[in-house]
């Protein structure tokens, strides 16, 4: 596959911070490519440095073949971007927000062409009212529709899914899934929800004080044998001591925020969960949980990292 | 260019502080024509008195001489005004985050620096030609023209009807580059904020303290003044001046001190390619983290 993200050794220091240390990843065409690392990682500083709005201190950068500092403006045509909020023009509606970044664009799409974009992430009932009006998410939706607006090759999404409730998530996911899937978009996601780059990139880079720590398809980074999960049900403590005399004992974890861990085997969870149904466990929720953040804290061996990623 | 200019435009007269310019230039021009059409007389016959017995033939106060009245008390308010823009250009974006976005784009940093420059230019000319409009062209149809009486610190300026139109033409275009330099201020001190609060503050500051110093007639300062811009944005009213001859009658179409303003002009313009060269210079070498 061709590749479209190169970077080599890239580095930005501020005064005494080092935000970015040699990092060095490649992007390949279709890659839905996951960037992890926790708030202050240098994931935004990266994106910022693909973008031409930082400067490296070090380092190259090559997209689609191109050097980024000689071929700038060829470069970031064929790129759509979000850099962390969504901020657009408040005073514009949605379709004039749109209309004005077609034009910087380059391009000049008619009134049809930019409903018709609104009308895939959404907004088309909202297209004329003006910005101010907008949920965070829908802002969030009318940031994406601005970056895929001139139909660009690689789309750079920082943080998407940061501050929105659990049916915008779940729109951005389906969004991004739909543009790799059908629309065969290179994508480079940054985030700190490890769930949420588990379930839709197809490659995975980690960083942590502006390093890299692991690059990898999930099906390299992941064990399937310690696929933890939390069950929620309607009497927890019941449910514990049901598990406890059960053969499903030994891959009980210690109790999160009053609900029930436990560790199984990808392949084992369907016969898990009708074990439960069987045993009349009320179950209120049971979701494959944080096999990344674990790995991640395996790797860093930080603590102080559970936070951040469990928020 | 050209795209990025109409972008900024659209971007500027889309923003409803824009019109905030406006309104208030329309609501002082109103108010003192209104105030001038009602007491006006009171107000010339106060002029006349300290000149003891001279005897003035036609209408004192006149549209032209409205005009000049008006341009003097907006001296001060013009600038401020147009800060509120230029100071916001670039500050305004950074602080609601769509800088990142705008340099982004596949424009040079460059380009978009001086779209937003010229953008800022053809506001600002506009807000003068909606005070030329108001001032000058309202002004003559309130007050009908006649003689332009114009009274100095130590004598007397009387321009016939005939020979005032193009002065004040003049004045208008030596206006709008005095405009544009304080412009360049704002838009200057706009590249290195976050936020349009300081820049328009910075900038007032700098005018007020600009205009103190180039007041006090204290010769440590003197040596500055003549490169102060505030100084030199107020030769326009040399244009309302005339040459006199051997038997000191006026000189019709004359300007008594053409040099001062061509000095002027060239303070001004150093000013404003300075600034905004400045300007293309930090926004080329700043990291955006906004």
């Amino acid at each position: 596959m061709q590749p479209v993200i190169q970077v080599q050794h890239l580095s930005k220091q501020y005064k005494n911070i080092k935000a970015v240390d040699a990092l060095s990843f490649t992007v390949n065409e279709g890659d839905v490519y996951g960037f992890l690392g926790q708030n202050g990682a240098g994931k935004s500083t990266t994106i910022r440095m693909l973008l031409t709005l930082i400067k490296p201190t070090e380092g190259e950068i090559e997209l689609f073949g191109l050097k980024l500092n000689m071929h700038r403006n060829e470069i970031l045509r064929n790129i759509g971007a979000v850099i962390e909020k969504p901020d657009v023009y408040k005073y514009l509606s949605a379709y004039n927000n749109l209309k004005l970044f077609a034009r910087m664009s380059g391009i000049h799409p008619k009134e049809k062409k930019i409903l018709e974009q609104l009308d895939m992430v959404g907004l088309k009932e909202r297209a004329y009212d003006k910005v101010q009006t907008y949920s965070q998410g829908m802002k969030q939706r009318l940031g994406i529709a601005i970056a895929l607006i001139h139909d660009p090759r690689l789309i750079i999404l920082d943080e998407p899914t940061n501050g929105l409730d659990p049916q915008g998530i779940a729109d951005i996911r389906n969004l991004i899934l739909h543009l790799s899937r059908e629309m065969n978009k290179t994508l480079l996601i940054s985030s700190h929800l490890l769930n949420e780059m588990e379930q839709v990139a197809t490659r995975l880079l980690i960083i942590d004080k502006g390093k890299k720590i692991v690059e990898g398809t999930t099906a390299e980074l992941f064990d399937p044998a310690q696929t933890l999960l939390e069950l929620e049900t309607l009497n927890n403590a019941e449910t514990l001591a049901l598990i406890k005399n059960s053969e499903w004992q030994t891959g009980l974890q210690p109790q999160r925020n009053n609900n029930i861990l436990i560790k199984l085997h990808r392949n084992t969870i369907p016969d898990f969960h009708i074990w439960l149904v069987q045993h009349n466990a009320k179950i209120v929720s049971l979701q494959a949980r944080h096999s990344l953040e674990d790995y991640f804290l395996q790797i860093t061996s930080g603590t102080q990292h559970v936070a951040a990623f469990t928020n | 260019m050209w795209q990025l200019l109409q972008i900024e435009l659209y971007k500027i007269f889309g923003r409803p502080r824009t019109y905030i310019a406006f309104g208030a230039i329309t609501t002082l021009i109103i108010l003192l024509q209104f105030g001038l059409k009602v007491d006006g007389q009171e107000y010339a016959d106060f002029m006349l008195q300290n000149l003891g017995n001279f005897d003035v033939q036609g209408k004192l106060l006149n549209g032209y001489m409205v005009c000049y009245l008006i341009l003097q008390l907006m001296l001060v308010h013009v600038p401020l005004l147009v800060t509120l823009v230029a100071a916001d250009v670039i500050s305004g974006e950074a602080n609601a985050g769509t800088l990142r976005l705008v340099l982004s784009k596949p424009y040079s940093r460059s380009s978009v620096v001086l779209a937003k420059f010229f953008a800022t230019g053809i506001y600002t000319l506009l807000l003068l030609i909606w005070i030329a409009f108001l001032a000058l062209f309202v002004s003559v149809m309130i007050f009908g023209t006649s003689d332009l009486f114009l009274m100095k610190t130590d004598y007397i300026v009387l321009i016939k009807q005939d020979d005032v139109f193009w002065r004040y033409c003049c004045a208008f275009c030596f206006a709008f580059v005095s405009l544009i330099t304080v412009a360049s201020v704002g838009f200057f001190l706009s590249s290195f904020a976050e936020n349009s609060i300081g820049p328009i503050i910075t900038t007032m500051s700098v005018i007020i303290l600009f205009t103190v110093l180039g007041t006090l007639n204290l010769r440590i300062f003197n040596a500055i003044n003549p490169y102060l811009f505030t100084s030199n944005m107020v030769i326009w009213k040399e244009f309302f001046d005339e040459k006199v001859n051997a038997n000191n009658e006026a000189i019709a179409g004359s300007i008594q001190d053409m040099p001062a303003i061509i000095h002027s002009l060239i303070i001004l313009s150093i000013y404003i390619i300075v600034l905004i060269s400045a300007t293309i210079f930090v926004m080329k070498k700043k990291d955006i983290l906004s």
